[in-house]
């Protein structure tokens, strides 16, 4: 089941991970806004390393590297397309800079990516649910979102049991063509989903029993405060937003081939 | 006073032909320890749901008869108003946790009243205690043992001070040594804390030692209701299908066979022991 080992949560510690996920948010969309502003390789690298320092600090390389893979795909199709579109837009020569400015387009991307992963690698669901109360988001919704994550493993060791039960009688999961493949598959949805409604009804009791929906101004266990790390990474992000915006502005951006001219 | 107390009480499930409890009338005093067996199907699970009002309100279905529990009628107030009292845990502990912490879980009934933050923790950390698993506090509830998960679901409904707690088979997912923990903590709970504790539960053998009061049912109705010793010494509730204990059950067969080990049945293997141990030495 290594599918579903990525989906169970864990409690990580580090100092990313403790930071309020609120300005995490905040500083991802900064990063973001300034990827958008470049359309220059220069900033955009520049933008990449920055979030390298976060990866480490927070000690998940390995899992960073995996969604960059996961992201190469697209990534070179984009790299294509770019080339491709000014290839056949000037006459059928391709020059250094349209190779340049392609290859720009897909650091950006990749930039995207990269802050978005590391967001999600360094916040947990606990967190994201919290952050997702205290931003007035209706009770229910952030409710849903944390008891989907903690039932994700559970379906999935009960998939695997069906999986075992049916394979016991006779099932034969990797065998027939595409279609018989995804056909295969039918005896062990319907169980899982006829025993994920009977789960979701005994939830639906227990909650009930519990006092779901006693009071409009529901309180919590855990409240989010802004601690040190919080105001720095606060500071960056508005450092970060300024400066792109000043260069933007007022700098004049070289290509890197207009450097290497230089 | 009774604590709950229900007459002529009669349900029936919405599109179902047959009344599921049939003229349900039972007593429950206040700190009592009430075990409630029989067969499956009797009609045990129903009653239970009763207390709290998730009959009908949550259910749907026609009741019929009265029922007052700790002096409210469940059927005329919301099932949050009933959850402050009466506190239920279900027989899978799987289907009745919801949070990524277990702290967090114990505080869930809390946060929904609306009791504020540092009361919370006061009384999280007081229910952890009680049920011997603080420690286990910051840990995800499906990373624990099922035993455990069990104890974090009393821990819950404990967190929120009922004065009944109603316990539906909550050992049924269990091996026999967590389910005798659970049972320590029950009792516990029962005479440290004076909390009501109604248990429906087929391990007899584990169980009938704790109990004040035993209602047997059968087909919806109620079979026996009285003292543990005297309904379990008789013939009939074994007929019924209960398994009564073993201890109990082997007192019952050398009586017939004219040996006489005292006066009072045994519930449980150690009261056996002394019983035997008695007639040996003054032989």
């Amino acid at each position: 089941m290594s599918v579903f080992d990525g989906l169970k949560f864990r409690k990580v510690s580090s100092p990313i991970h403790n930071l309020d996920p609120r300005i995490k948010f905040i500083y991802v969309c900064a990063v973001f806004v300034a990827a958008i502003l470049f359309g220059e390789i220069l900033p955009l690298a520049a933008l990449f390393l920055m979030q390298i320092p976060f990866v480490l600090i927070a000690d998940v390389p390995k899992e960073w590297l995996h969604s960059l893979r996961g992201a190469a795909f697209l990534a070179t199709f984009i790299f294509l397309i770019n080339i491709a579109t000014s290839f056949f837009t000037s006459n059928y020569v391709l020059t250094t800079a349209a190779v340049e400015n392609a290859a720009a387009l897909t650091l950006r991307f990749i930039v995207l990516v990269e802050a978005f992963s590391v967001f999600f690698l360094t916040t947990s669901p606990d967190h994201l649910g919290l952050a997702l109360e205290e931003s007035r988001v209706p009770y229910e919704f952030a409710f849903a979102f944390t008891t989907a994550v903690r039932f994700v493993p559970v379906l999935a060791e009960e998939a695997h049991t069906i999986m075992d039960a049916q394979k016991a009688r006779g099932l034969e999961l990797e065998k027939g063509s595409f279609m018989k493949r995804i056909r295969n598959y039918i005896p062990i949805l319907i169980p899982l989903i006829v025993s994920a409604i009977r789960r979701s009804l005994e939830l639906a009791e227990a909650m009930e029993s519990r006092a779901w929906g006693a009071t409009k101004k529901r309180t919590n266990l855990y409240s989010l405060n802004l601690h040190k790390g919080d105001f720095i990474l606060l500071a960056i992000t508005v450092t970060v937003l300024a400066v792109a915006i000043y260069v933007r502005l007022y700098v004049p951006m070289p290509t890197l081939t207009q450097l290497i001219r230089m | 006073m009774a604590i709950i107390e229900t007459k002529n009480l009669t349900y029936i499930y919405p599109g179902v032909a047959n009344p599921s409890i049939k003229d349900v009338s039972i007593k429950v005093e206040r700190g009592e320890f009430v075990l409630i067996t029989g067969p499956s199907g009797c009609g045990k699970t129903t009653l239970c749901r009763c207390f709290n009002g998730l009959i009908p309100h949550f259910y749907q279905g026609e009741l019929k008869g009265e029922i007052t529990v700790v002096g409210m009628d469940p059927t005329k107030y919301h099932t949050h108003e009933m959850a402050k009292r009466v506190g239920m845990v279900f027989q899978n502990p799987e289907n009745q946790l919801f949070a990524l912490t277990i702290e967090k879980d114990v505080a869930f009934g809390l946060e929904n009243l609306g009791v504020p933050r540092e009361e919370i923790r006061k009384r999280v950390d007081w229910a952890l205690m009680q049920t011997g698993i603080y420690d286990l506090r910051e840990r995800s509830p499906h990373e624990v043992s099922g035993g455990q998960q069990q104890r974090v679901a009393i821990a819950a409904v404990l967190a929120m001070k009922p004065e009944i707690i109603v316990l539906d088979e909550p050992t049924s997912f269990l091996d026999p040594l967590s389910a005798e923990k659970i049972f320590e903590v029950i009792h516990e709970l029962n005479k440290k804390l004076g909390i009501t504790v109604v248990l429906v539960e087929h391990r007899l053998d584990l169980t009938a030692r704790y109990a004040d009061h035993i209602i047997i049912m059968d087909e919806g109705r109620v079979r026996f209701d009285g003292s543990p010793r005297e309904i379990l010494s008789t013939e009939e509730t074994r007929l019924i299908g209960v398994g009564i204990p073993k201890a109990t059950l082997l007192y019952q067969l050398l009586k017939k066979e004219g040996i006489k080990l005292g006066n009072s049945t045994p519930l449980s293997s150690e009261e056996l022991a002394a019983l035997l141990l008695e007639v040996l030495k003054s032989a």
